[in-house]
């Protein structure tokens, strides 16, 4: 991928607001949006949720009917595909022939577990059409494809908590291939009772909100939102005498073949995955500035990762800050790559660490890792890798660097 | 100039039995899928059709310890990749990991099991840490890499009604990169019962038979099933002696206008897309499956695209239903039928077919397919077309 592709644009959708400033500014101050899950009742070990803030508003140009008809991720994904549109500054003509590419796990589950149980307990005579068609985690490309004019190659992908790092890497092959010259990636997911009891069963939630990397970590805290990112051909882009805010540099994937739910003991699939990004990018180990892990705060996780960390950057490890936004804005799951890839775009244009909220004690085991404990820190940097993981052993590493001058 | 993409291996696993030859001698002998709903009790006393899958033994697919949890819908799959492999004469114990690629296709996943975890969390307020695992939507995508030893690259596609092509057109861009040797790819989907009982009640669903391209037709029925393609580079094939079905050519689907829920309405942006790839086409296997809007889009885009041109056009929704992953099936038949140049019938169509398409109905015909197009149209406006050339 010589030269890398230019990301134009960003959109965000998450629980510290409904857009890219809101987000930088959460970054900057190290706030957290974990907080008490009021979307519906559920009494297990955890009671707390990255939840998107009422009044996350979708552009005027859907008729009011099918609006309201949206399911939450839906209009997630609506509010960041425009936000990042605008910012790329692109026109309905643009728009018409971009592809479009987004990773997603459960689609309108959250108002469909509602409908189905009025039905169950007599509430409503019957479900609602519409309300089990947006069950459909397609639901979401088509909603923002037939709002902002988006009719070229277009893909949903769902690798559970890669999702949208994979459309990421799907939506970059789309520009290499010659398919369109710009892409929009995105990401969404909406909190549900399904994940949230799922997750729960599982003891994969921590009682508090998620600590990633500390001694005293207990799992993880689900979120919910959306990120999305407008990808473009660099020439293009300069063409049009727009500022890269990043450029993705490389990416790869990796697979485990090993646990539907736990990841590979020694991270061979996210190991495949880092190495293969820096290849694709053409840089050595050296050359990475800041990671922004996966880390999702399970003692498993968060341990295949830094062992990952330690196999490709060595020694060097110390002296690379490495961060988990997931310490702010929960685990987004089928939204976390591409949010996790906004903050990552964020931290190169504007030279700023993201930092890991909530570390009290950082694991000892991981002791020579630079955290960027609260509130964070500004440094320049030239070169970042954002590394998601998945269920069932589906691992993506970007590589981005800092946007050129055109 | 990127390296032909060539179909190695066919499987599938449909209402019509385990396997290719069962389904694809049920498609030619006119033999229906479709039989009273059995897995699950319906409300009312009439029988209603649908396209069931016969059970599959779990250790006759699932050897190791994924057997003991496996889902029926990532079981489909998984037997759909055995037996592909199989057709393909590849053992799996010998398929180099990272250079094997798997991409499957659902527009649902696992109902059945959904439904099942929520009852319990609404009756008891906890969820079944067991079940969960399997209600990941790409699970089936899990399984099969854990079970097969599969490390190269993988994705879960979902396109409503052209999942299977979606993740078809994925498997071709992999082989196409380079980025794997054998690709399998395909679909998975399985019938559950709230998802059929909401489309019935909402009249989506025929109470009779199902009658694709008929104008008389009333809805489609519910089906289920798996098909895997296997995808080599051409010249690998040919070098190892493998038998070649077909060359695949596709590129990733595109979004046309069309209601977000919704059959596209101006039949003229999918014709527009379709027009290059049947410029030249013997057969379209099309997506028609008795749904009136669905029919009629298709017939008014097909006519557009095939111009002056007769063009045979046939659909497997009349003979194993209508769902998800069902592209995935069609294009094994796309397959099939430019390997022995016979176009099985649509059953259920009484002619003239609408908009005065050379629909195959009755008996199988015996035609040249050189080349096979599956349209691959979805609902919310995508179209994700595939094309089949023979070798």
């Amino acid at each position: 991928m010589s030269g890398g592709i230019a990301i134009t644009g960003v959109g965000a959708v998450s629980a510290v607001g409904g857009n890219v400033p809101a987000l930088t500014a959460a970054l900057l101050e190290g706030r957290c949006g974990i907080a008490p899950l009021t979307l519906f009742p559920y009494q297990g070990r955890s009671a707390l949720a990255a939840q998107v803030p009422e009044g996350v508003t979708v552009p005027g140009t859907l008729p009011a009917v099918t609006a309201r008809r949206l399911s939450r991720p839906d209009r997630f994904a609506l509010a960041a595909a425009s936000e990042a549109c605008r910012d790329a500054g692109l026109d309905g003509a643009l728009r018409h022939d971009a592809a479009l590419a987004l990773g997603a796990t459960t689609g309108g589950m959250f108002e469909s577990e509602e409908a189905y149980r009025q039905r169950q307990t007599g509430e409503a005579g019957c479900f609602r059409l519409s309300r089990l068609l947006g069950t459909s985690i397609t639901t979401a490309a088509s909603v923002v494809s037939q709002t902002l004019g988006i009719y070229g190659p277009q893909t949903t992908v769902s690798t559970a908590c890669s999702s949208s790092a994979l459309a990421i890497a799907l939506a970059a092959d789309a520009i290499r291939r010659g398919r369109a010259r710009v892409a929009v990636a995105l990401g969404t997911d909406g909190l549900c009772r399904l994940t949230y009891a799922g997750f729960d069963a599982l003891q994969a939630l921590d009682p508090e909100a998620c600590r990633p990397f500390d001694a005293g970590r207990r799992g993880l805290s689900l979120g919910e939102g959306a990120g999305a990112l407008v990808l473009e051909d660099v020439a293009h882009a300069r063409a049009r005498g727009v500022r890269p805010r990043a450029l993705l540099l490389g990416h790869a994937t990796g697979t485990d073949a090993h646990h539907v739910t736990a990841p590979h003991p020694e991270g061979v699939g996210a190991l495949v995955a880092f190495r293969g990004a820096l290849a694709a990018a053409g840089l050595p180990p050296e050359a990475i500035d800041y990671v922004n892990a996966h880390g999702s705060g399970t003692r498993q996780n968060d341990a295949v990762e830094v062992a990952v960390l330690r196999a490709v950057l060595g020694s060097r490890l110390a002296r690379v800050p490495v961060s988990s936004t997931k310490s702010q804005l929960g685990h987004t799951l089928g939204a976390a790559g591409a949010l996790e890839a906004v903050v990552t775009v964020l931290a190169l244009d504007a030279g700023i660490l993201p930092p890991t909220v909530g570390l009290r004690r950082p694991d000892p085991s991981f002791g020579e890792l630079d955290l960027v404990p609260t509130p964070g820190r500004r440094l320049p940097l030239a070169v970042a890798a954002s590394s998601s993981y998945g269920f069932g052993g589906h691992n993506v590493t970007l590589v981005l660097g800092r946007g050129e001058v055109p | 100039m990127t390296e032909p993409v060539a179909v190695t291996g066919v499987g599938v696993v449909s209402a019509l039995g385990h396997g290719a030859e069962a389904f694809w001698a049920g498609l030619l002998g006119g033999v229906s899928g479709l039989r009273p709903i059995r897995r699950f009790a319906l409300p009312s006393g009439a029988p209603i059709l649908g396209g069931e899958v016969p059970p599959i033994a779990v250790a006759d697919v699932a050897r190791s310890a994924i057997g003991r949890r496996i889902d029926w819908v990532s079981l489909l799959a998984l037997a759909a990749c055995r037996l592909a492999l199989q057709d393909a004469g590849l053992d799996p114990a010998r398929l180099a990991p990272a250079r094997t690629a798997l991409g499957l296709g659902s527009a649902w996943g696992n109902l059945r099991e959904t439904t099942v975890f929520l009852d319990r969390l609404f009756a008891r307020g906890a969820g079944n840490p067991l079940l969960f695992p399997n209600l990941v939507f790409n699970a089936p995508l899990s399984y099969a890499s854990i079970e097969l030893g599969i490390t190269g690259p993988t994705a879960m596609v979902a396109a409503q009604e052209a999942s299977g092509e979606a993740a078809i057109a994925w498997g071709a861009d992999v082989i196409e990169d380079d980025a794997a040797d054998v690709c399998l790819a395909g679909g998975a989907e399985e019938l559950g019962p709230v998802v059929h009982q909401v489309l019935r009640e909402t009249g989506v669903t025929t109470s009779g038979v199902p009658r694709p391209l008929d104008p008389a037709a009333d809805g489609a029925c519910l089906g289920e099933g798996a098909a895997v393609l296997v995808l080599e580079p051409l010249a690998r094939a040919r070098a190892r002696g493998a038998k070649v079905y077909a060359r695949l050519s596709a590129s990733s689907g595109r979004a046309v206008p069309a209601p977000v829920h919704g059959w596209p309405r101006d039949p003229a942006p999918v014709a527009e897309t379709l027009r290059p790839l049947v410029r030249d086409a013997d057969l379209v296997m099309a997506a028609a499956s008795g749904n009136p809007a669905l029919d009629a889009l298709e017939a008014a885009a097909l006519t557009a695209a095939f111009g002056e041109r007769r063009v045979l056009v046939t659909s497997v929704r009349g003979t194993i239903g209508d769902f998800g992953a069902v592209g995935a099936l069609a294009a094994a038949a796309a397959v099939l039928a430019v390997d022995s140049g016979l176009v099985p019938p649509t059953l259920g169509l009484v002619p003239p077919a609408r908009a005065g398409l050379d629909v195959v109905v009755g008996r199988a015909r015996r035609a040249p397919v050189r080349v096979a197009v599956v349209d691959g149209l979805a609902r919310g406006g995508f179209c994700c077309p595939l094309r089949l050339e023979a070798a």
